[in-house]
């Protein structure tokens, strides 16, 4: 039985999950964007900044509110007022406030989840007002608020992630596998699944897909192209996709994958890592801290290596963003607000609590991040995934929202159960992809 | 009549029809207007007449769902009206300790759909407890796929259905048992008819409207089967959603920041007049019968 406390750290490992992987903090600009622009045309910021997140109390309502007082004593003619969302419904409540025109002053979202808003250009563009602070940000990480195909970038990035490779080295050992040898390579990945797999005796598995979370970034990991360059026509059904997606059809025949994963997604991945019926699970670096909160015994079995690559060598990274709707009517101590919390020293304060990563250059080169620190598992992820972000960005364009992942992964789903050709599969998963980004 | 003021009725009604107009007449109505828009969930939508009944016919989710969805009807319905009854007459008699059988039988109708969906899964899982006895008792040899076959997957929350609501439908028939009146089963009985004849002679005629009654409800309520399939399949209706059922297609695509709240309208549409017809021919059915 998960704790309480396990619980509320797995919801918010997995609000932070929904976004990427790691960040860190730092940097010497105070990135306060909106006051140089308020200052720029010579008026002060005052008035109130509603400020939403997904899903932070109560874990981070010490940190949030130190920042939002630390905020206000700076412009005490501000006033922030934070209201927390939990994930559930989270859709729902921005669809009826969007529609309403009252959406908060400052949103916490991902760029996925924030598409379909901004495809309506309900958000403030920040290559615009906050230009200023832009070259603070680590470049993939800005970049993944822009929309192939137009100009301009509707959101402040706020933390990162960068997925690590997570295994029970124990399942390693009874394998015959080298615990001290991750795999790196999709095909390393898929043959040391077949291994662990074996070893397991249906007890265990080597891997489970969490297709939704990952089929996609993995296509683009092996330089698939996703999208073209109007942001409306999907390209993944390459040769190249469909003999990727025909060894992951070969590998859940092969019971590399437990027989009921194709339909679950990324949250039972990690179950199924923590009940240790999992060998290995890339996943974000924050998960480590929920698999000790809930398996201390898998937490103490678990080493961690370097995210898998493919072809193209790139690696992903989740951001999750600040954004000032339009609709705001106190816009520049909006967007002012928005870059104090980004900034270097805010974003370092907040991964020393989790293990995320700042999208702040500078605050990447704390020695928190550089170094292996204690020698914990913890701290070896948060050294692998500050590495990982200097070259990675944002691989999955906005445009694959939910829906997308819905249509796609179905047909996935049929090619790994036999009922369509790879090649099929693909094919049909871009023609529904194209019908709704279309 | 003096003193009587016009409006007086209509003071006691108004708290509830005010509750009836905003919270069904008014989105009832919006839902016809929208289904005639593309308006999208974040509003706007312009008028464009019966294109989203067209493309309803051209929808291959839509009819697959609609296929399931009377698959369901078809044969939960039969289940929900004999399976209670059964139940019902068992738990009838006054013996000791009877209540704890009813409280059983009754038990799965308060539990949360949730909670007797994850119950549900994890007995179904592919090393879930009924694979390791059909696996133990060597009847099948690789496990069954009852959560990624999207027919199995189907007929898993089928039988989710039928035991939570046997319950529901259990109590409804205890209570048209104990109105049929003792002398017509005694006077029965002196004329030499046995359990089986008394029961289907005197009980099952004098139950009818209560079957009607449980047909109609069952019906309705299979329409608009959703949690079921959904909590099996994590949200997946099955691989490729091919376990789909009218209310998961209508929430798939009318929900979230990017939803077509027309076309999804058109929908909930369709499956309003279906439920419709599907009522009215139980109910006449049984008027039919009455008559003949």
């Amino acid at each position: 039985m998960p704790s309480s406390r396990g619980i509320r750290l797995a919801s918010v490992a997995l609000a932070l999950g929904a976004l990427s992987t790691a960040c860190g903090l730092g940097g010497s600009t105070d990135g306060d964007a909106g006051a140089q622009q308020a200052s720029g045309s010579g008026g002060a910021l005052k008035g109130t900044v509603t400020f939403e997140t997904l899903q932070l109390k109560p874990t981070f309502t010490e940190y949030i509110e130190g920042v939002i007082a630390s905020y206000e004593k700076k412009h005490p003619d501000v006033e922030v007022k934070w209201v927390d969302i939990p994930f559930a419904g989270a859709q729902e409540k921005m669809t009826a406030n969007a529609v309403a025109g009252t959406l908060p002053d400052v949103v916490n979202l991902n760029p996925q989840f924030a598409q379909a808003l901004e495809a309506k250009g309900l958000f403030v563009d920040m290559d615009t007002v906050a230009k200023d602070i832009k070259a603070d940000y680590v470049p993939g990480a800005w970049d993944a608020f822009t929309v192939p195909g137009k100009k301009g970038s509707f959101g402040i990035p706020w933390y990162l992630t960068s997925e690590v490779t997570m295994y029970n080295k124990d399942l390693f050992e009874k394998a015959g596998l080298d615990p001290a040898k991750p795999p790196a390579t999709f095909d390393e990945l898929l043959t040391a699944g077949a291994g662990l797999s074996t070893a397991g005796k249906g007890k265990s598995y080597g891997l489970h897909p969490a297709l939704e979370n990952r089929f996609i970034t993995d296509l683009a990991k092996q330089g698939v192209p996703l999208l073209d360059e109007s942001g409306k026509k999907w390209t993944f059904n390459t040769p190249e996709a469909a003999a990727y997606l025909g060894k992951l059809v070969d590998a859940y025949e092969k019971g590399v994958f437990p027989k009921d994963s194709i339909t679950q997604d990324h949250s039972k991945s990690t179950e199924a890592y923590q009940a240790g019926r999992i060998g290995v699970l890339p996943s974000g670096p924050n998960f480590l801290t929920i698999i000790k909160e809930n398996a201390p015994k898998i937490a103490e079995q678990t080493g961690v290596g370097p995210q898998i690559t493919g072809a193209s060598g790139a690696t992903n990274m989740s951001v999750m963003g600040l954004l000032v709707p339009k609709s705001s009517k106190n816009q520049a101590a909006a967007v002012s607000f928005a870059s104090y919390l980004a900034n270097a020293e805010n974003q370092l304060a907040f991964s020393k609590i989790v293990t995320v990563l700042p999208s702040v250059s500078a605050a990447l080169k704390d020695p928190y991040f550089t170094t292996a620190g204690d020698g914990s598992v913890e701290a070896r992820a948060r050294k692998i995934s500050a590495e990982q972000i200097a070259k990675g960005r944002n691989l999955v364009p906005v445009q694959y929202d939910e829906r997308v992942t819905k249509a796609v992964i179905g047909k996935v789903q049929l090619a790994l159960q036999g009922k369509l050709s790879p090649q099929k599969a693909l094919d049909e998963a871009v023609e529904a992809a194209n019908a709704i980004t279309g | 009549m003096t003193g009587r003021r016009w409006y007086a009725p209509w003071l006691f009604l108004a708290p509830a029809l005010a509750v009836a107009v905003t919270f069904f007449l008014i989105p009832f109505s919006n839902t016809v207007v929208l289904s005639f828009t593309d308006a999208s969930t974040l509003g706007g939508g312009h008028f464009t007449g019966l294109d989203n009944y067209r493309r309803l016919l051209s929808d291959d989710a839509f009819w697959l769902s609609l296929r399931n969805t009377a698959l369901y009807v078809v044969v939960v319905v039969p289940l929900m009206v004999v399976l209670p009854l059964l139940v019902a007459v068992l738990v009838q008699r006054r013996i000791a300790g009877i209540g704890f059988f009813r409280a059983v039988f009754y038990s799965p109708v308060v539990a949360s759909m949730v909670v007797a969906g994850l119950i549900w899964s994890w007995l179904l899982s592919s090393d879930g407890l009924v694979n390791s006895l059909l696996r133990a008792l060597h009847l099948v040899a690789e496990p069954l796929p009852f959560l990624t076959d999207s027919r199995l997957l189907l007929f898993s929350a089928m039988a989710m259905t039928v035991w939570k609501g046997l319950g529901y439908y259990m109590v409804v028939y205890l209570a048209a048992l104990a109105n049929i009146p003792r002398s017509l089963l005694e006077a029965a009985e002196v004329d030499g008819a046995g359990p089986v004849r008394r029961f289907t002679s005197v009980t099952v005629p004098l139950l009818r409207p209560t079957m009607v009654l449980v047909a109609t409800l069952s019906a309705i309520a299979s329409a608009k089967v959703f949690a079921e399939v959904y909590t099996l399949s994590d949200g997946s209706a099955g691989p490729g959603g091919e376990a789909r059922t009218l209310v998961y297609t209508i929430r798939e695509a009318g929900l979230g920041l990017g939803g077509e709240a027309g076309y999804a309208s058109a929908m909930s549409l369709a499956l309003f007049l279906g439920t419709l017809g599907l009522s009215v021919f139980v109910t006449r059915l049984n008027s039919q019968e009455r008559q003949a």
